[in-house]
C-alpha cells in the first residue's frame, strides 16, 4: 500500500492550526481541485480524494488526536487493533521517517473501502467518493444504495449507430454490466441505468448508475448538434470547372457534385447524412470546401498556367 | 439491461427530495426560484425532471464542500458546463488547425 500522505502537508497547515484554519486551508484547496468544478479531470480528482481524506481526519477532533498520536496508522488504532507496540514513533512521522524501530501498518489495507476506478472499455468512475445522499460517503437513512457517476467515452460512430457495450464495474464490488448505447447519444449527453449503482444496506434498493457520454475527437469529422463538418481539399480547375468528388460521411463515401465557381470556404450540404437523432431522422453533414494548389507542376503545367495568366481577365484583388 | 431514456421523467418534488436526501419544501423552492429545471405541475407545486437529481446533488456537494449557497452553486455548474462546452471547441479547433 503507499504511504499516506501527511495530512497537515495535505493542507498546508501547521500542526497546531486551528480548526478555522483547516477549514480555511480545504475550502480553498477544494475550490481548486473540486471535481464538480473540474469534471473530466483525473488528476484534480485524485487530489480532491486525498484533500478530502486529509480534511475528514481533522476536522474531527477525536480523529486528529488520533492522528496525532498515531500518524498513518491512527485508523487501525480506532478500529480496535490497539496501540502500536514500546518503541513506534508517533505523530505521523514513524514510516517516512524509517526508524529502525519503526512499526509499520504497511500491509494493513485502511482504504480497502475505496473501489478503484477504469477499466479498459473506456469506462471511468470518477464520483464514488461521493454518497448518494446529502451525507458523505454514508447510506441515506432508507438504506437506497449509492448512486454512481462514471464517464464512458465513445467513438463518434458508436454515438451515431448506438449498440451494446459490456462494461466492468468496481463500484461496491466488481460487477459486469452490459449497455445498451441507444444511437444519436451526444458528448455530454447522459444515460441512467436504474439499480446499477452502489447495493441498499437493510434492504434497501440499489442505486442508479448514471453515464456521461464523451465523445471522441473524430480525425475526419466535427459534430455540430445533429449535423457533421468535414473540410474537403479541392483543386483550383475542380472550383472553376466543377466536378464530382467522392466525400467521406459517416456511413461511408458518397458522390458529392462541386457546383462550378465553388469558393474555398464554401460549404455544400449533403442533407440528411448527419447524425442519427434520439428522436429519429438525421442530421446534415456539410463539406467546407478548400482550394489547394500544386506544390510543384511539371513544364507542361506551367505552360498552361502561363496560358491562363495570359488569357484570363479575373483579377481576385477587385 | 436495457437502456432507459427516461431523464426527461417528470418527478414530483417529494420523488426528488428523497432520492437526495433533501427535504420536499427545499426543492420547491429550489424549482420555484428557477435554481432547478422544472416543469409544470398538474397541481399546486411544479414537476422537475429526472435530470435535476444530479445537478442537486452537485449543488448539495458544493455548498457542503465549498461552503456555497445554492443560487452559487447553480451559477457554478452553469459556467462549469460553459467552459467545458469552450473546453471542446477550443480542442476542436486546435485539431482542424494542425
Amino acid at each position: 500500500m503507499a504511504k499516506t500522505k501527511d495530512y497537515y502537508d495535505v493542507l498546508g497547515v501547521k500542526r497546531d492550526a486551528s480548526e478555522d484554519d483547516i477549514k480555511k486551508a480545504y475550502r480553498k484547496l477544494a475550490r481548486k481541485f473540486h471535481p464538480d468544478l473540474n469534471p473530466g479531470d483525473k488528476a484534480a480528482e485524485e487530489q480532491f480524494k486525498v484533500l478530502q481524506e486529509a480534511y475528514d481526519v481533522l476536522s474531527n477532533a477525536e480523529d486528529r488526536k488520533l492522528y496525532d498520536q498515531y500518524g498513518e496508522n491512527w485508523r487501525a488504532v480506532k478500529a480496535g487493533a490497539g496501540a502500536p507496540p514500546p518503541g513506534w514513533q508517533g505523530a505521523g512521522r514513524s514510516t517516512r521517517e524509517g526508524g529502525a524501530q519503526g512499526f509499520d501498518f504497511g500491509d494493513f489495507d485502511f482504504n480497502s473501502f475505496r473501489s478503484a476506478g477504469t477499466d479498459a472499455a473506456g469506462f471511468d468512475i470518477f464520483e464514488e467518493l461521493f454518497g448518494g445522499g446529502a451525507g458523505r460517503g454514508r447510506a441515506t437513512r432508507s438504506g437506497r444504495g449509492r448512486d454512481v457517476e462514471a464517464e464512458l467515452e465513445l467513438s463518434l460512430e458508436e454515438a451515431h449507430r448506438g449498440g451494446r457495450r459490456t462494461l466492468q464495474m468496481q463500484a461496491d464490488e466488481p460487477k459486469t454490466i452490459e449497455v445498451n448505447i441507444p444511437q444519436g447519444v451526444r458528448d455530454g449527453s447522459m444515460i441512467r441505468l436504474p439499480g446499477q449503482g452502489g447495493s441498499g444496506s437493510n434492504g434497501g434498493e440499489p442505486g442508479d448508475l448514471y453515464l456521461h457520454i464523451r465523445l471522441r475527437p473524430h480525425p475526419v469529422f466535427t459534430v455540430k448538434g445533429d449535423d457533421l463538418e468535414t473540410e474537403m481539399a479541392i483543386a483550383p480547375w475542380e472550383a472553376v470547372l466543377g466536378a464530382k468528388v467522392e466525400a467521406p460521411t459517416i456511413e461511408g463515401k458518397v458522390e458529392l457534385t462541386v457546383p462550378p465557381g465553388a469558393k474555398s470556404g464554401q460549404r455544400l450540404r449533403l442533407r440528411g447524412l448527419g447524425l442519427n437523432k434520439r428522436t429519429g431522422g438525421r442530421g446534415d453533414e456539410y463539406v467546407r470546401l478548400k482550394i489547394v494548389v500544386p506544390k510543384d507542376v511539371n513544364a507542361e503545367e506551367r505552360r498552361l498556367y502561363e496560358e491562363l495568366k495570359r488569357v484570363s481577365r479575373f483579377d481576385p484583388r477587385k | 439491461m436495457m437502456w432507459t431514456n427516461d431523464l426527461d421523467e417528470p418527478l414530483t418534488c417529494e420523488v426528488v427530495a428523497k432520492t437526495v436526501g433533501a427535504r420536499r419544501s427545499l426543492v420547491v423552492r429550489l424549482a420555484q426560484q428557477g435554481l432547478i429545471e422544472s416543469v409544470e405541475g398538474g397541481a399546486d407545486e411544479p414537476l422537475v425532471p429526472r435530470r435535476v437529481v444530479m445537478q442537486l446533488r452537485r449543488m448539495q456537494r458544493l455548498r457542503r464542500d465549498l461552503g456555497v449557497n445554492f443560487a452559487g452553486a447553480a451559477i457554478i455548474l452553469d459556467l462549469v458546463q460553459r467552459i467545458e462546452e469552450l473546453n471542446r471547441e477550443l480542442v476542436e479547433m486546435q485539431r482542424r488547425f494542425e
